[in-house]
C-alpha cells in the first residue's frame, strides 16, 4: 500500500513541477494554486507512505540507496514549502520540484529489497541520524540553489538587462541562502553525534577510522566554515556559489563513500 | 397566448472629453474638484430624462455616464444636446467651445468604454493605477449623493471586476514606465523591501529628489543630502522635513567617509568629473561587507564612473539605463493591452447578454406563472377522478404535470430570450 501512496506522492510532484513553471516563467500567478496545493498533497502522500513502511518494517529500517533519497525528496519538498510560506517566492521550486520528481520516481516504480534489522532500541536513533544528515543535505542544497538564483539575478542587474521577474530580490535570495545553511548546521551536528553515540556502541571505536567517517566529519568542519565566511565576511554572488559548491562536492563524496566504506553502508550498519 | 411587454431599464449613454479630443485648456475649464462632483452629479439628475448619472473628472477626461429614459432611436441626438446643455449651464462654457471636443459613446460602446478607462486602457500611460482609484471615488461620491442606484450600481461593480481581472491576468500595470519608478523598481530588486534604507542624494537635483520620493513611499528610512554648496543641500534636506524621514544634511567634504552608510546613492551633480570611481566602489562595498550598493547617476556628465558596476555588490545605472529599462517596460505594456483589449471585448459581451436576460425575466416569469396556474387549474378539476390515487400515485402526477408544462414552455421561453437579444443587437 504505502508504495501506491508513494507513487501518488511522484505524481503530484509531477503536477507541482509542471505548474511552477508558468507561476515563476511566465508570471503567471494564478497556477500558483495549483502548485503549492499540489506539493502540499504530494508531501502528504509521500508521508504516508513512509509511515506505512517505516510500521511494517518494524525494528527494520529500509536502507536502500532509493528510499534514502525518496526521504531527501520529502525534505526538499517541505524546504520548499517552508521558503514560500516565509518568502511567498515560488522560484525555487523551478529547480526543487523536479529534483523532489526524480528523487522519488526511482523507489516508486523499483522499490529496494534491502533492509538492515537493528535492536528495537536503536531503530528510533537510526531513523532520527538519517532525518538529520538528510535535513542537513536538503538545506545545502536549497542554499547552493538560492545562490545560484542571486548570480542569476546580480548578472542580469549588472548587464541591465530586462531583471527576471520571477527571480526574487538579491536580499531575499542572500537570506534564503544563509538561513538554510544556519538551519542545516544544527540538524547536520545533531545527525553526526547520534551517528557517533550508536557507533560507539554497537561497534566501538574503530569505527571512527574508517575513512569515510573522518570524511563525514571533514564535512561538518567544510560546512562550518562556509556559515563562517558567508556570515563574516558577507560573501555573496559569484564566490558564493564557489563556497557553496564546494562544500556540496564534499557531501557527494561522504554519500558516494557509503559505497566503499567497511563500516557505514547502505546494506548494512 | 399574449407577450407580457418588456421593460428596458434604459438607455445608457456616455459622453466626455479627454486628452486625445481636448487640449488642456478645455479640460481645465471642465474639470470639477472632487469636494464640487456631488453637487454636480445630484444637478446631472434633475435634469429631465436622466435617471441615473455618474461623473469622472481627473485630469485627463471629464465623462457624464447617464442612464436616460429609452424613447427609441430619435431621441438620441436630444440626449447629446441634454447633457450638454448641462455642460454649458454648470460649466458656464459655451456649447460651441467644447461640442468638437466631445465624444458620445452608447450602451454596448458606453460599456466597452467605461472597461476600457478603468482598465486604464484608455490613459495617457496605459496601465498607470491612478484611474481605478478615481472611478470608484467617483462611484462612491455619486452613490451617496444618490445620482447612482440598480443599473449604474450593477454596471460599475462589474467595470471595478473587469480592471482587477486585467490587472490580475495581463501584466498591464506590473512595469514602470518613468524614470523615478523604475529606478525604485530596480532598487526593489536588489533590497526587496525598502524599509529601512538609507538614501544619499549627491548633488540637488529636482530629478533626483523626485526619485528620493519614490524611495520613501517605498519605505526608505533615512535621506543623507550633500552639495557643494552646503545650502542648497540643507535646503533640500528641508523639503523631507515632513516626511517620515529622517533626514541629515552631510559636508561635501566628508562624502567618501560616509558614502558607505547608504544602501542608495542617487547623484545629479553638475561636476564636469567624475564623483565616483570604481576604487571608491571597491572601498564603500569592503566597509559594507558586501552589502550591495545602488548607484542611480541622473547627471550628465555622469557622476559615477560606469566600471564601479564591475565591483561585486556594486550596481550602477545612468540615465540612459533607466531610459533604456523605462522604454522596454513601455513595449510591454503595449504587449499587454493587446491582451486586455480581448478581455474588455468578452466582458462587454458578457455583460450585455446578463442584461439582456434579465430584461427578458418580468415576461419569463409571467409565462411561468400562468402556466403553473392552468396547470394547478386542470388538476384541480379533476381532483375527483383522483381521489382514489394513493399519495405515492398523487405525487408522480403532480411530477407528470409539471414536467409537461416545463417541456411546453421550453421552447418558448428560448425564443423569448432570443428574442429580446435580438431586439438589443439591433438597437445599439
Amino acid at each position: 500500500m504505502s508504495l501506491l501512496w508513494l507513487r501518488v506522492a511522484v505524481f503530484l510532484y509531477g503536477i507541482a513541477a509542471l505548474a511552477v513553471l508558468p507561476v515563476a516563467l511566465y508570471d503567471r500567478p494564478r497556477w500558483r494554486h495549483i502548485a503549492i496545493p499540489a506539493t502540499v498533497a504530494a508531501v502528504f502522500f509521500h508521508f504516508v507512505s513512509l509511515a506505512e513502511m517505516l510500521n511494517a518494517a518494524h525494528h527494520r529500517l529500509p536502507v536502500d540507496t532509493h528510499e534514502t533519497q525518496a526521504f531527501l525528496g520529502l525534505i526538499l519538498a517541505l524546504a520548499f514549502l517552508l521558503v514560500y510560506s516565509r518568502y511567498k517566492t515560488v522560484s525555487l521550486g523551478i529547480f526543487v520540484l523536479p529534483i523532489c520528481f526524480l528523487l522519488v520516481l526511482i523507489p516508486a516504480f523499483h522499490p529496494g529489497q534491502e533492509y538492515a534489522a537493528f535492536p528495537l532500541f536503536h531503530t528510533g536513533w537510526i531513523f532520527l541520524h538519517i532525518a538529520l544528515l538528510l535535513a542537513a543535505y536538503a538545506a545545502l542544497l536549497v542554499s547552493l540553489l538560492a545562490s545560484v538564483l542571486y548570480l542569476i539575478q546580480e548578472r542580469r542587474l549588472k548587464q541591465k538587462s530586462p531583471t527576471i521577474s520571477w527571480l526574487p530580490p538579491l536580499e531575499t535570495t542572500d537570506q534564503i541562502a544563509l538561513r538554510s545553511l544556519l538551519l542545516g548546521l544544527p540538524c547536520m551536528t545533531a545527525g553526526l553525534l547520534i551517528g557517533s553515540l550508536i557507533a560507539q556502541v554497537t561497534i566501538g571505536a574503530s569505527y571512527f577510522r574508517d575513512p569515510k567517517i573522518l570524511l563525514a566529519f571533514a564535512m561538518w568542519l567544510a560546512y562550518v566554515a562556509m556559515i563562517y565566511i558567508r556570515r563574516h565576511a558577507g560573501l555573496r554572488g559569484r564566490r558564493a556559489v564557489y563556497l557553496s559548491s564546494f562544500v556540496f562536492v564534499v557531501v557527494l563524496a561522504v554519500w558516494a563513500a557509503n559505497q566503499f566504506s567497511a563500516v557505514h553502508r547502505f546494506t548494512a550498519p | 397566448m399574449s407577450q407580457p411587454t418588456q421593460t428596458r431599464p434604459g438607455s445608457l449613454v456616455l459622453l466626455g472629453i479627454n486628452h486625445n479630443t481636448a487640449p488642456i485648456e478645455v479640460r481645465e475649464r471642465l474639470a470639477i474638484p472632487t469636494e464640487r462632483l456631488a453637487d454636480a452629479a445630484r444637478t446631472l439628475v434633475h435634469q429631465p430624462g436622466i435617471r441615473e448619472g455618474l461623473i469622472l473628472s481627473t485630469c485627463n477626461r471629464v465623462e457624464l455616464i447617464t442612464l436616460q429614459d429609452n424613447t427609441g432611436e430619435a431621441s438620441h441626438p436630444q440626449s447629446k444636446t441634454d447633457l450638454l446643455r448641462f455642460l454649458h449651464e454648470y460649466f458656464a462654457v459655451p456649447a460651441q467651445d467644447i461640442q468638437p471636443h466631445l465624444y458620445e459613446f452608447r450602451e454596448s460602446e458606453a460599456v466597452r468604454h467605461l472597461f476600457r478607462v478603468a482598465s486604464s486602457l484608455d490613459s495617457m500611460v496605459v496601465g498607470e493605477p491612478q484611474i481605478l482609484g478615481q472611478v470608484k471615488e467617483a462611484y462612491t461620491i455619486a452613490r451617496e449623493a444618490g445620482a447612482v442606484s440598480t443599473h449604474l450600481e450593477a454596471l460599475l461593480q462589474r467595470t471595478f471586476t473587469v480592471a482587477k481581472k486585467i490587472r490580475t491576468e495581463t501584466q498591464i500595470g506590473s512595469s514602470s514606465v518613468s524614470i523615478a519608478s523604475v529606478a525604485v523598481d530596480l532598487a526593489r530588486k536588489i533590497f526587496g523591501s525598502l524599509q529601512g534604507k538609507t538614501v544619499l542624494l549627491v548633488g540637488a537635483g529636482k530629478m533626483s529628489e523626485l526619485a528620493a520620493r519614490h524611495l520613501i513611499q517605498q519605505g526608505a528610512a533615512s535621506i543623507l543630502v550633500t552639495n557643494r554648496t552646503l545650502a542648497r543641500a540643507e535646503k533640500l534636506a528641508a523639503e523631507f522635513l515632513h516626511s517620515s524621514v529622517t533626514t541629515a544634511v552631510i559636508p561635501f567634504d566628508d562624502l567618501y567617509d560616509q558614502a558607505a552608510r547608504a544602501d542608495i546613492v542617487i547623484t545629479s551633480t553638475g561636476a564636469p568629473q567624475k564623483i565616483f570611481g570604481r576604487s571608491h566602489g571597491q572601498h564603500f562595498l569592503q566597509r559594507r561587507r558586501n552589502r550591495p550598493m545602488f548607484f542611480i547617476d541622473i547627471a550628465v556628465p555622469r557622476d559615477v564612473d560606469p566600471r564601479m558596476n564591475e565591483v561585486e555588490g556594486c550596481f550602477v545605472y545612468d540615465i540612459d539605463d533607466l531610459q533604456q529599462v523605462a522604454s522596454a517596460n513601455l513595449a510591454d505594456r503595449s504587449r499587454e493591452a493587446a491582451a486586455a483589449e480581448t478581455i474588455v471585448s468578452r466582458e462587454v459581451d458578457k455583460y450585455q447578454e446578463r442584461l439582456q436576460s434579465r430584461d427578458a425575466v418580468p415576461a419569463i416569469k409571467a409565462l411561468q406563472q400562468q402556466a403553473e396556474a392552468i396547470r394547478e387549474a386542470e388538476l384541480a378539476r379533476s381532483a375527483k377522478r383522483l381521489a382514489a390515487l394513493t399519495p405515492e400515485q398523487l405525487e408522480a402526477v403532480e411530477a407528470l404535470t409539471r414536467s409537461l408544462t416545463a417541456k411546453l414552455l421550453h421552447p418558448q421561453l428560448t425564443a423569448l430570450r432570443e428574442s429580446t437579444r435580438n431586439k438589443d443587437t439591433d438597437t445599439d
